[in-house]
């Protein structure tokens, strides 16, 4: 990025970001640098992404026209901690319209890609076509600016996400990968495939620990440019952390903010994980497809069951003190750690997990193991088999995929790694087609194509109004149980307000778990953006950008096709209402209604002029 | 007064799961917090008899309170 201003909310296009487009179809490359058009277009990731793709007319996700585009955020790479995200954006796959339009979406990742990308001088990316060979992409560093090239790829096909970057790894030194894996290779069957990105952690010890950037399908459209890795090649660009910035960070670190993240040794809270013990409290873990049964069932997978029988090593990503991540091993008879089998966050400890009727440690691990290693979304292949495992319970005389059922490990390993292969297009392609296919919608728990996280939606209607994927665009998830408010109001103002704040940090590179509650808006942030650039810019500028963008995120469904009956939840939410969750039932018909009328003025009103 | 006092997740750690303990009439839920030494920034969902309550709810004889940390995804 080069600022020719120091104030970017007003001049913004006196920003300049450095762009790379690359013509698959015949290997031409553009580089250039671009000024900005706004606001939300300096801070990047999807802020910059979905301008662009407003401006294209796609039909289905697999065309030429639909552009890939990789990009970093303002703050990637910088001294701020947890700047190290990578965003990829296009039409998707897998989250569509009822017309069978394909949704704009993006995905974010951390792991040390973006930021040594953000340091070869490159701060976007777009693939425009398709390959006809696999190739990958080098971006190094040179002495007049970034240098790109392709390179074939075929020595690379077929091979699992961590074997791809460890044989990149032999060729390249001080770099880091972004790659898909065999199911993003099988792109037709698989509408699912995440890009992994690799950590340092897993470059020194050669342990299957990437990052993904897993929603979407961006992996898929990745496979379906035949474009099977990046490799961001260049030194480390950070010196001495400014102050402002040094306080920011001990602010995240110590100010409360990240608390419930940090390890449980540092008096922290442990992680994600933790989510599983708070919501059972209100028997609200996802259980059989998303119908707790108000018993101890979930226990299982506690922490602390766990931690009796393996190890748990709490680690993190590139220079960040938060160190949110779970990793467990098998322990060894001299009480040390074995064999690393998986990270145990929330979600897809719980997708592939207690929500398949699986409670045992190592089955769970096992197929985080798979989705990790195939490169798919743990969130759209947990829900997706949990719907056909609840549509053979419904039918024992008529089953699907083997007639497989909740709990059965062997048959629901098998299926998750013929879908891995492209050999099981109907998880593949996920909950939604399959619903449609078989008649049964109302079991599908996804929302606008794009499966659920694994939070209730009797607990979160904000689901509907989300962008991309329940749980990062739109920060409703936990409010039910943390704050009990169950009046539309308050509903209304956080839908529409304050909750879709949370997409900032899918703008700015920073993760969510800087500071969740409150987005990016903050005096930390600007604090930082000055100690890191030069600029100024105010906390309600950045929050009117967030908001634009959120904005055009929305009108790009409309421009996709979606009806406004499609934003809704799954309909056994509210056609069977589940007695066994403790919390007070938002999702009747009549609060639903409401909250829809009021939403809606609010949201209309604001989409006008993008419409 | 005697109020049943159910801690979760982290707030268990070195502390208990369930127990009854005696306060005097007029102890807050911000009492109780205090009295067991809990994190303050750990402590984020409070209920008592299973409904919302803020740190200056009154407790009363026989109330069930339970202290919970942040419900967080990613």
């Amino acid at each position: 990025m080069r600022f020719l201003t120091d104030k970017p909310a007003v001049e913004p296009a006196s920003v300049l970001y450095r762009r790379c487009t690359v013509d698959l179809k015949n290997g031409d490359m553009q580089m250039g640098e671009v000024p900005c058009l706004n606001l939300e277009d300096v801070l990047g990731g999807f802020g910059r992404s979905f301008q662009l793709l407003e401006k294209r007319e796609i039909c289905d996700a697999y065309v030429d026209e639909n552009p890939l585009i990789v990009n970093v955020g303002l703050l990637t790479g910088s001294h701020v901690m947890t700047g190290m995200r990578t965003y990829f954006s296009g039409y998707s796959p897998i989250k569509g319209s009822r017309k069978g339009l394909p949704a704009a979406m993006w995905s974010a990742g951390s792991g040390k890609f973006g930021a040594k990308l953000k340091w070869t001088g490159l701060d976007e990316i777009i693939f425009e076509n398709r390959s006809d060979q696999p190739v990958y992409m080098v971006i190094r560093e040179g002495n007049d600016g970034p240098v790109v090239e392709l390179k074939p790829a075929v020595h690379l096909l077929g091979l699992t996400t961590h074997e791809k970057i460890m044989s990149l790894q032999k060729e390249y030194d001080d770099a880091h990968f972004a790659v898909i894996g065999p199911a993003g290779e099988n792109w037709q069957n698989v509408y699912a495939g995440a890009v992994a990105l690799s950590t340092e952690n897993q470059l020194k010890s050669k342990e299957d620990k990437s990052r993904f950037a897993g929603r979407g399908g961006m992996g898929s459209l990745m496979g379906y440019k035949n474009v099977l890795a990046l490799v961001a090649q260049s030194n480390d660009k950070l010196g001495s952390t400014p102050e402002p910035v040094k306080k920011a960070n001990v602010n995240v670190i110590k100010g409360g903010g990240s608390a419930r993240l940090q390890p449980i040794k540092r008096g922290g809270g442990g992680g994600t994980w933790a989510a599983y013990e708070v919501l059972q409290a209100f028997h609200a873990v996802p259980v059989n497809n998303f119908r707790p049964q108000g018993n101890d069932i979930p226990e299982r997978l506690f922490r602390s069951r766990v931690e009796k029988s393996y190890e748990i090593k709490s680690e993190a990503c590139y220079r960040c003190g938060i160190t949110c991540h779970n990793n467990i091993y098998k322990r060894k008879e001299d009480g040390s750690a074995g064999e690393f089998l998986a990270k145990f966050d929330y979600e897809p400890l719980n997708l592939l997990g207690t929500n398949l009727g699986l409670h045992e440690t190592e089955q769970a691990a096992a197929l985080i193991h798979l989705c990790d290693n195939y490169g798919m979304d743990a969130i759209t292949v947990g829900v997706t088999v949990a719907y056909v495992l609840s549509y053979n319970e419904r039918h024992p005389q008529t089953p699907i995929l083997n007639g497989i059922t909740f709990g059965d490990f062997d048959g629901i390993r098998r299926l998750v790694e013929l879908t891995g292969q492209g050999k099981a297009p109907e998880i593949g392609r996920g909950s939604m087609r399959l619903s449609v296919d078989l008649g049964e919608t109302g079991y599908a728990y996804h929302v606008k194509g794009l499966e659920l996280a694994a939070y209730q939606p009797e607990t979160n209607p904000g689901y509907i109004w989300a962008i991309a994927g329940g749980h990062m665009s739109m920060g409703t998830y936990g409010m039910l149980a943390r704050e009990g408010k169950t009046d539309t109001k308050s509903w209304v103002e956080a839908i529409t307000q304050d909750k879709l704040q949370i997409v900032g940090f899918d703008m700015i590179g920073l993760c969510k778990f800087f500071d969740i509650v409150k987005g990016i808006g903050t005096a930390m942030v600007v604090d930082c953006l000055k100690a890191e650039h030069g600029v100024i810019v105010t906390e309600q500028e950045l929050k009117d950008a967030v908001k634009r963008a959120f904005l055009r995120g929305m009108a790009l469904e409309f421009r996709q096709g979606y009806d406004k009956d499609e934003f809704c939840l799954p309909a056994e939410v509210t056609e069977s209402p589940n007695p066994n969750i403790k919390m007070p039932m938002l999702t009747t018909p009549e609060f639903l209604a409401e909250l829809n009328e009021k939403v809606w003025e609010v949201f209309d009103r604001e989409m006008q002029e993008l419409l | 007064m005697k109020v049943a006092v159910k801690l979760y997740a982290v707030l268990r750690c070195g502390r208990f799961k369930e127990k009854f303990l005696d306060y005097p009439s007029g102890t807050t839920v911000g009492d109780v917090i205090t009295d067991l030494k809990l994190p303050p920034e750990h402590v984020d969902i409070l209920l008592v008899n299973d409904t919302h309550v803020d740190f200056e709810h009154l407790l009363e004889e026989n109330d069930v309170l339970s202290l919970l940390p942040m419900v967080e995804g990613g």
